[in-house]
């Protein structure tokens, strides 16, 4: 007796296709199916948005516009600021005893002495409190500009008090000479020279052997420039801070130079050298006195790159992004919750059973929360940044100005920032299994240095160091103007100054968002679900 | 029902609750008398757990009362003195002790941890009180649960599905633990949707579906209703029988290949009626049917239970 | 209610995690307290440092264990479900959330000494070394120093505050996750948009009206004229914060169904 053939059972269903892609779906099919976590990533925008518009619209200031006048507000407080042709917002504010040159040449002239004197920034009459005081990027020397109009292109090469002589060029360039304090003792001799475009500077501390201290190419010159001898001293102050809060002080300063040996080849126009006050007189006592083919040139201004400092009325467009922080904590949560939710109700073992390799379930989890988490942290910074510079010019405020480049680099990288704390969130969740002590470490860990780093309650060594070395390091993506190491400036955390660079700051969240989803993905694996 | 209002009387009355768009409660009103094991059952979603809940003082009626020995919940002074409830096993903290559990409970009814002591006795977990409560399987905590019910040796007791989880000897166990509690004069509510657990255990029935009483009655009653006059004949010549039968005006219904199930007619007569026609047969039984077919045929018809649930409404 | 605060004690001594969350709420205050001081710096006389305030900087750390303390003591039960049984056998709602204050107040308060008072003594130990001397007008922290006294005492309630208005906002939102983000977002918001406000009249409005920024202000001792808010003010703005956490908190726990 023959048995009949049995054919196995076989499904007429097509089989799913068994992939990556199919658990990063089934992960966002997980999020978006909780309300809770659709609503959160609506706050994650509106949180953060209505702080930064917020802070936007607090930035509406009072000023007082003249000596003995009583405080204004509105368009009389409006502020302004030169446009250098690197984009970006500048002082171009010094004392020139100028010509006109047409075509290639060059200017020589010897420094004898920079003296240097603060006012204070208080009071009706900033002449009269006017003492000798330490101005250490105070410059004098010779300069080729484009034009006097603020904001022109320009070459110079210049001495300073404290950092011997440079040669800077269009607000940001800057390049050291030879070192050392200017006297009668030790002059020094400067030069430039023009060939079309470029200008090369050079200097000497006899006369005889010239050294070059650089060359630049500056785009757009026209072929008629304006050079000469010039002074200029940015201004002082000085920043104490402690617990509970940072004071400063501050107020014009001013800088006397002796210049002699001053000769010249090219087609130079006019024999004598007028006094111009480019970007208006800072000080009345700022001018030009010649004798004997000596130069005594007062200036107080800067030439320089403008960079956000304490007590500034201009805002930088991270100082919109100051609600990050609450959409962070969102992210941090929702990350969590995430993760958490999967061991709640022991949801992570039918997880687990239908896809076995538990370091890619982690993956697909963390991938689909940082995804999530960008976008809206786009949507949330782009309508940050544009409400924020709309609601403070609408106040006449100024924000400064930012490259294409720069500007993406803050949005996107702000976007990243949350999508890779997300990522941490996920991880904390995966290791510590408990919603409560997840949710605190990340936030502890990220929003905690970032608080107590830029709040100015740390001394500013304590802070910088803290922005070094935690997950807040990452914040560094936001700022957008540099510290510029020729700009005296308190450039400190809390005046939006990080320690690390942009990307290097991000690198150090990176590290630890990678550390701990490491150690996640080997936790995952080894317990038991 | 007029019985008379005691400490150990449970009432809902008209209870309505709405979640969102879903309709829970619709009306619901029974009492709970004191002496039997009331099975409170029905489908899933026909309202049982919010009934208990709204007893429980923990979700609020849209409508209607719900009253424990004629008081609201809320103005119990002790409550777990007056009700004992168990609503879901797992709602203990994980990480602490079942005898730590039993402590804190027993502190907020102003006792002490002896009684948390007698409890743990009366259900069987002396050997467990140290364990972290997470740990315990669901059994366990069944157990731990009945525990706390009886903290406070109350009369009432609601229980929601207390056999969840239970193995076949854990079943026998509470069986015979409830009917213990209902003999010394306790009202006893066990909800279930599971019929067969409530054989030999309850003596009274509360149906209820699409969050009304379907039907409020003994189990006596219940079984006599739907055993009906219905006789079980087993025979050799089943087409035979059927014939003789349905002339004599009887409704037959072939339900195995010897046995027919006979309708309208005695037991006598149908004997009666074979012999006159010479048919054979092995045997004739009066059908009792269990409390699980009982309940079927009472959920199959859902139109009629309406209409007998809507009556005591427009009568009010 | 004597019965609801034997409950709730009850259950908060027998799980481990409260003993640990007041250890490292009094550790994590001192520690980090120690560390601020030992970071401080007072080079001269006039340095305008508040040596009070530089040794109990720990307890802007030390409230994160006590918001997660009680954060937890209330929506830990409802992530369990045990907040059913709670209710069940103490239907009194007002009275069980009145009981977990109690608790949760009593706990912090004994936490909050300890980590308090290894702040001061911390601080006393090494301030001096840091140029906090006599020399440069400082005297050393002690407790019979009236506003040294004032600042002590004061972060002390300033922790159970914060316990209270944690307890409040979880009351209110029950799911631990998002009790801890609001609460901590509460407290981190004022300080930050205080920092970007450019007006000084916006930022003391800021500063005053912030649970965190106000309620500090008890820590205090130098340049009170100058504060936004003065030291028991500022305390009675996040005692008013507290109390609206736990009415609004109180009135969820009576009108929601558990």
């Amino acid at each position: 007796m023959s048995a009949p053939a049995i054919t196995p059972y076989r499904s007429p269903q097509a089989v799913g296709r068994d992939g990556f892609a199919q658990l990063v779906r089934a992960e966002w099919t997980k999020l978006r199916t909780v309300r809770g976590w659709v609503i959160g990533l609506f706050l994650v925008v509106v949180l953060t948005d209505l702080m930064g518009l917020f802070a936007a619209g607090s930035s509406h200031t009072a000023c007082i516009t003249g000596p003995g006048r009583a405080p204004r507000t509105g368009r009389a407080c409006a502020v302004t600021m030169p446009t250098g042709p690197g984009g970006q917002a500048v002082t171009d504010n010094y004392y020139l005893a100028g010509q006109s040159l047409a075509g290639n040449g060059s200017l020589t002239a010897r420094v004898t002495s920079l003296t240097t004197e603060q006012a204070s920034g208080i009071g009706p009459n900033p002449v009269a409190s006017l003492k000798p005081g330490p101005v250490p990027w105070a410059k004098a020397g010779i300069i080729l500009t484009a034009s006097t109009r603020p904001g022109a292109a320009y070459a110079a090469v210049l001495v300073t008090p404290d950092h011997g002589v440079r040669m800077q060029y269009d607000y940001t360039g800057d390049v050291a000479g030879l070192p050392g304090r200017v006297s009668a003792a030790q002059p020094r001799w400067l030069r430039l020279t023009r060939a079309g475009a470029v200008v090369t500077g050079y200097d000497s501390a006899d006369g005889r052997h010239w050294t070059r201290v650089g060359q630049v190419r500056l785009a757009g010159l026209p072929s008629s420039v304006r050079a000469g001898l010039f002074t200029t001293a940015p201004g002082w102050q000085t920043t104490s801070s402690s617990f509970g809060g940072s004071e400063g002080d501050g107020g014009p300063s001013q800088a006397t130079a002796t210049i002699d040996q001053v000769s010249r080849s090219g087609p130079w126009a006019g024999r004598g050298w007028p006094g111009t006050a480019v970007g208006g007189a800072n000080l009345p006592t700022v001018g030009v006195h010649q004798a004997g083919g000596q130069f005594t040139i007062v200036g107080s201004g800067d030439i320089a790159p403008s960079s956000p400092s304490n007590g500034a009325r201009a805002q930088t467009i991270e100082q919109h992004l100051v609600g990050v922080f609450a959409g962070l904590i969102v992210a941090i949560v929702i990350g969590v919750m995430f993760m958490t939710a999967e061991y709640r109700r022991g949801l992570i073992r039918i997880t687990l059973a239908a896809s076995p390799g538990r370091g890619r379930v982690l993956v697909a989890k963390a991938l689909v929360a940082a995804a999530v988490m960008f976008v809206a942290g786009l949507v949330a910074v782009i309508i940050a940044v544009l409400g924020g510079i709309a609601v403070v010019h609408s106040q006449f405020g100024y924000v400064y100005p930012v490259t294409t480049l720069t500007a993406i680099r803050v949005v996107a990288g702000t976007a990243l920032l949350i999508a890779v704390v997300a990522v941490l969130a996920v991880a904390l969740g995966a290791i510590l299994r408990r919603t409560a002590a997840a949710v605190t470490v990340g936030i502890v860990a990220v929003v905690l240095p970032y608080v107590i780093g830029i709040g100015s309650v740390l001394p500013i060594g304590v802070a910088q160091w803290l922005l070094r070395v935690s997950p807040a390091a990452g914040f560094a993506i936001e700022q957008s103007i540099p510290a510029y190491s020729q700009v005296s400036n308190s450039y400190a955390p809390a005046f939006g100054y990080y320690p690390l660079a942009p990307w290097a700051g991000f690198a150090v969240l990176c590290g630890w968002v990678a550390l701990a989803f490491a150690l996640a993905v080997v936790l995952i694996r080894r317990r038991d679900a | 029902m007029n019985a008379p209002v005691t400490a150990a009387t449970v009432e809902a009355d008209g209870l309505h609750k709405r979640f969102g768009p879903a309709l829970a409660l619709d009306g619901m009103s029974f009492t709970v008398q004191p002496g039997q094991v009331t099975g409170f059952v029905g489908p899933n979603g026909a309202g049982k757990s919010t009934t208990m809940r709204v007893i429980l003082g923990l979700d609020r009626p849209d409508q209607g009362r719900a009253l424990i020995g004629g008081r609201p919940y809320a103005s119990l002074r002790h409550p777990l003195s007056h009700v004992g409830a168990l609503l879901d096993a797992g709602a203990l903290q994980p990480s602490r002790s079942a005898r730590h559990h039993l402590l804190w409970l027993a502190r907020s009814q102003g006792l002490g941890s002896r009684r948390v002591d007698e409890v743990i006795g009366l259900t069987g977990l002396a050997t467990a009180t140290g364990r972290k409560a997470g740990g315990f399987s669901l059994g366990m905590r069944q157990r731990l649960g009945i525990a706390a019910a009886l903290l406070g040796d109350p009369p009432v007791l609601l229980l929601d599905e207390p056999f969840n989880g239970l193995d076949p000897e854990g079943i026998v166990w509470m069986r015979g633990f409830l009917r213990a509690l209902a003999a010394e004069g306790r009202a006893v509510l066990v909800s279930s949707h599971l019929m067969s657990e409530l054989q030999d255990t309850a003596g009274h029935l509360v149906v209820a579906g699409r969050g009304r009483v379907v039907a409020d009655t003994s189990v006596t009653d219940l079984i006599a209703a739907a055993s009906g006059d219905r006789v079980r004949l087993r025979t050799q010549a089943r087409s035979e029988a059927m014939t003789v039968l349905a002339n004599a005006g009887a409704t037959v219904a072939a339900t195995g290949p010897d046995t027919l199930t006979v309708t309208g007619l005695p037991a006598p007569a149908i004997v009666a009626r074979l012999g006159e026609s010479g048919v054979p047969f092995s045997e004739v039984a009066a059908h009792r049917a269990t409390l699980e077919e009982a309940y079927m045929e009472l959920t199959r018809d859902e139109v009629e239970f309406r209409a007998q649930a809507a009556a005591p409404e427009t009568a009010r | 209610m004597k019965a609801a605060l034997a409950a709730e004690w009850t259950k908060q001594r027998t799980v481990t995690v409260t003993g640990w969350l007041l250890l490292a709420a009094a550790v994590v205050t001192g520690l980090l307290s120690a560390a601020a001081a030992a970071a401080a710096r007072c080079p001269a006389a006039g340095c305008g440092g508040d040596p009070a305030r530089v040794s109990l900087a720990g307890v802007e750390a030390g409230q994160a264990a006590v918001a997660i303390l009680a954060v937890l003591a209330i929506s830990g039960e409802y992530t369990s479900g045990m907040i059913r049984t709670t209710l069940v056998a103490m239907p009194r709602r007002t009275s069980v959330l009145a009981a977990k204050a109690i608790v949760v107040a009593g706990l912090t308060l004994v936490a909050g000494a300890v980590g308090v008072a290894g702040s001061l003594l911390a601080g006393r130990l090494l301030l001096p070394g840091r140029g906090f001397t006599a020399g440069h007008g400082f005297a050393p922290l002690s407790l019979a120093d009236g506003p040294v006294l004032r600042a002590a005492a004061g972060s002390v309630l300033y922790l159970m505050l914060i316990g209270l208005l944690s307890l409040g906002v979880a009351t209110a939102v029950r799911e631990p996750a998002v009790a801890i983000g609001a609460v901590l977002a509460l407290l981190y918001l004022f300080p930050l948009v205080a920092h970007v406000a450019a007006s000084q009249q916006w930022y003391r409005h800021v500063e005053q009206a912030g649970p965190m920024t106000a309620g500090l202000a008890i820590q205090a001792t130098t340049g009170l004229p100058g504060l936004p808010i003065q030291p028991w003010a500022g305390l009675g703005v996040l005692a008013a914060w507290a109390a609206a956490a736990l009415l609004a908190g109180g009135l969820v726990l009576r009108l929601r169904d558990a």
